[in-house]
């Protein structure tokens, strides 16, 4: 009722305003454009400029230890289609973005659906997962480091259980990319059940209730009638996380520095910052940069448009 | 708006108005404050043995002697000093004065001063780290790398009555510790401090490949040798068989630098190859143990000592007042203070002549030193791989390289012959 009643609100026509004379109107856009300039110029100067030069330098060979800088062309893109380093380093990233986009909406879900109760003990296990989002990512990295290294928390714990070689969780090879992946979905859970609850406090009651009259299981109930109601917080969870997946650094720096061994956890974003500042290769990571934007760029897109259409078909 | 736009422009004047009547700047672009002195930056770097303290109170002793320099201090986000000064320079911002960062690109791009021999009449090795004859580090100090520190008491218990002088014997010691449930060697990489692993190879390349071919990495960069060379390939191999033997608990490459000395001091292992750099925190922070130390051994018992001369301050070439700069400079490395400061903190042997370390350094640092005098008696002093600055230095890049391969070395990812193709393949890369 209160919805209908709010749509007819909405609807209902306003006065109309006395017509705007010509003369008023060009000094009002002067004014909104002064109190827009701030915000574009700043846009302009600290990502526009930026991504414009880093284009610009992607098509060369800077390195300012090493001058001249000469134009190469796509020298740089051609190269990396052959860099056996930059297909690891794709490889990594996209299992790193596909294990925390899985795990941490399905675990953030789960714990939203637990948690979306109104008494204050759920307010403050709300808080509580979302602490990790809120820390830096450092210091998280340090905490897991601290639990996963060969002597930490994790292993001793198993060797007190009688496990006596408990897995290498970092120094593995097989094992580190996921160990990295899993720090990285913890660390996004907090964020996801945030959404989710706010997702599922503007489920009405209403419809649960009806299709629960109309005899419908609990999981009937979750899957026709609170999951596409879902569909908004879906989107921005996966949009967020696909964005935090493919710009992994930080934990890889702390925790494994691209090891152990060759490539085994490198990303994308890691490769750029070692190649632009360990090798001095600025035009080569250019091009690995423009490569991850437009990566980014085109799966963000496309995620997007796939799950805003299914927002509106549902 | 035309308000506005009044209020704008007076501002912009105003602001550029502050510039008039500002004290000129002094010679050489520096500007100078009211007393006349010059503020020149200095990039520093923290661990736990160099705190803010350490370095403060090192700045204050040189800022006395050259009292026209007023320093502001600049501290590195971590270790990997080399790397922040090069996100410096690439903003513009490189520091007037830097402590310990790798000339290797910044003096090849003119970014650096160099020192005369007249400035360098003090060190002992003034010729150490030159780049195209000049020298842009001043070479302070020495670091023997590796020195094989152990844990005596272990050494005891399996029966072991010696050091090893030949590279069979320490298979033999190692051997005797694994069958008695010890782990031979203690080596960390993990973290950030993937470098940490690179010390058993260090010892291996001197033995085998820098002993017969001290030049060797010059060698390389002039293209008349490679990795996959079979006495490279060699040394290589001496860590695989390590790992293999499973004289190396791959395990260990989780452990940060820092882990990695605590396992040590905790007794997860016997032999720990580092940098003397060890030496004073071992004997300032005692283990439960006695800690011994020999250098790591050769095929035929000849000694090898291999070393690292450098590692001190170098001047930008755009400094506010590069003689200033590098008169500091000097005063900071050669002021008796700052290297007994060095020594305790550090465990360095000053390279500076006349300089005798403190009476009461204890035993560990003292049986280091033993290690590198006696391998100056004997003119077994070799480069330490992956340490070297200069002409023949690894190119920008490529030390990380190699210490992550050695992690492939020693998980068994990668044999030998294809850590020394990955090697020539990234040198390849990093000097295209």
């Amino acid at each position: 009722m209160t919805q209908t009643t709010h749509r007819e609100t909405r609807v209902t026509p306003r006065p109309a305003r006395p017509p705007r004379r010509n003369g008023r109107f060009l000094p009002a856009l002067g004014r909104f454009s002064l109190f827009a300039l701030p915000g574009l110029l700043a846009y302009t100067l600290f990502v526009l400029v930026p991504i414009g030069m880093t284009g610009y330098n992607s098509l060369t060979n800077l390195n300012p230890f090493n001058p001249p800088t000469q134009f190469v062309g796509l020298r740089n893109y051609v190269n990396l289609l052959s860099d056996a380093e930059f297909h690891q380093a794709l490889l990594n990233t996209v299992i790193i973005t596909a294990i925390i986009t899985v795990l941490a909406n399905a675990g953030g879900l789960l714990i939203a659906m637990l948690l979306d109760r109104p008494t204050k003990l759920y307010v403050l296990l709300r808080g509580v997962f979302f602490t990790p989002v809120v820390l830096s990512s450092v210091v998280i990295s340090v905490i897991w480091q601290a639990i996963l290294t060969d002597d930490g928390l994790l292993n001793s714990a198993l060797r007190g259980l009688g496990v006596d070689e408990p897995p290498g969780w970092l120094s593995d090879p097989g094992l580190a990319i996921y160990s990295i992946a899993w720090i990285m979905a913890w660390q996004m859970l907090g964020f996801c059940v945030v959404v989710y609850l706010a997702g599922l406090q503007g489920v009405p009651r209403e419809l649960n209730e009806a299709a629960s009259i109309d005899g419908a299981s609990a999981l009937q109930r979750f899957r026709n009638v609170t999951w596409p109601m879902l569909a908004p917080a879906l989107t921005i969870n996966v949009v967020m996380l696909l964005i935090t997946g493919f710009k992994a650094y930080d934990q890889v720096r702390v925790i494994t520095n691209g090891g152990p061994g060759n490539g085994t956890t490198v990303t994308m974003a890691f490769q750029v910052v070692q190649t632009a500042f360990v090798s001095n290769r600025i035009g080569y990571s250019s091009a690995l940069a423009a490569v991850m934007l437009a990566i980014v760029a085109f799966i963000s897109v496309v995620v997007l448009r796939f799950l805003q259409k299914r927002e509106v078909s549902q | 708006m035309r308000r506005t736009l009044i209020f704008g422009l007076a501002a912009v004047l105003a602001a550029a108005g502050c510039g008039v009547g500002e004290t000129p700047q002094a010679e050489g672009g520096a500007s100078a404050s009211a007393g006349g002195k010059v503020e020149l930056s200095f990039l520093v770097f923290e661990t736990p043995n160099l705190n803010a303290a350490f370095w403060d109170a090192a700045i204050a002793r040189a800022s006395a002697k050259v009292p026209e320099v007023t320093i502001k201090k600049l501290v590195t986000p971590n270790i990997d000093r080399t790397a922040y000064a090069k996100q410096l320079d690439a903003a513009g911002n490189l520091p007037d004065i830097l402590q310990s960062v790798n000339p290797a690109g910044f003096a090849q791009a003119g970014k650096l001063a160099p020192f005369t021999d007249e400035e360098l009449k003090n060190f002992i090795a003034p010729k150490a780290g030159a780049i195209g004859g000049k020298v842009y580090q001043l070479p302070y100090n020495t670091q023997v790398i590796p020195v094989v520190y152990y844990n005596k008491d272990m050494f005891a218990k399996a029966g072991i009555t010696a050091t090893p002088t030949t590279y069979q014997e320490l298979l033999d010691i190692s051997k005797k510790l694994k069958d008695g449930g010890t782990t031979p060697f203690i080596v960390g990489g993990g973290g950030a401090d993937t470098w940490a692993d690179m010390y058993p190879l260090t010892g291996t390349v001197a033995t085998d490949v820098y002993k017969t071919t001290p030049d060797w990495l010059l060698q390389r960069a002039q293209g008349k040798v490679k990795f996959t060379d079979p006495d490279f390939v060699a040394a290589a191999k001496k860590i695989e068989d390590l790992a293999k033997n499973e004289y190396i608990d791959p395990a260990g490459l989780s452990r940060s630098y820092a882990d990695t000395e605590q396992a040590f001091r905790d007794g997860k292992g016997a032999m720990y190859p580092m940098g003397s750099w060890f030496a004073t925190s071992a004997d300032a922070n005692k283990p439960s143990f006695e800690v011994g130390a020999f250098p790591w051994p050769t095929d035929d018992g000849s000694p090898v000592t291999p070393t690292f001369t450098g590692g001190g301050t170098l001047v930008s070439a755009t400094a506010k007042n590069v003689e200033l700069a590098k008169k500091w400079a000097l005063a900071f490395d050669e002021d008796k203070e700052n290297n007994d400061a060095f020594v305790k903190a550090d465990g360095s042997i000053p390279a500076i002549k006349g300089y005798t370390p403190p009476a009461d350094m204890g035993p560990v640092y003292n049986a280091t030193v033993e290690i590198y005098q006696k391998g100056m008696q004997e003119g077994s002093i070799f480069d330490a791989f992956s340490q070297e600055a200069g002409d023949g230095a690894l190119p920008p890049g490529l030390a990380d390289k190699a210490a992550l391969g050695v992690q492939d070395l020693i998980t068994g990812k990668k044999n030998a012959q294809q850590f020394a193709e990955f090697l020539d393949d990234e040198y390849a890369k990093a000097t295209q």
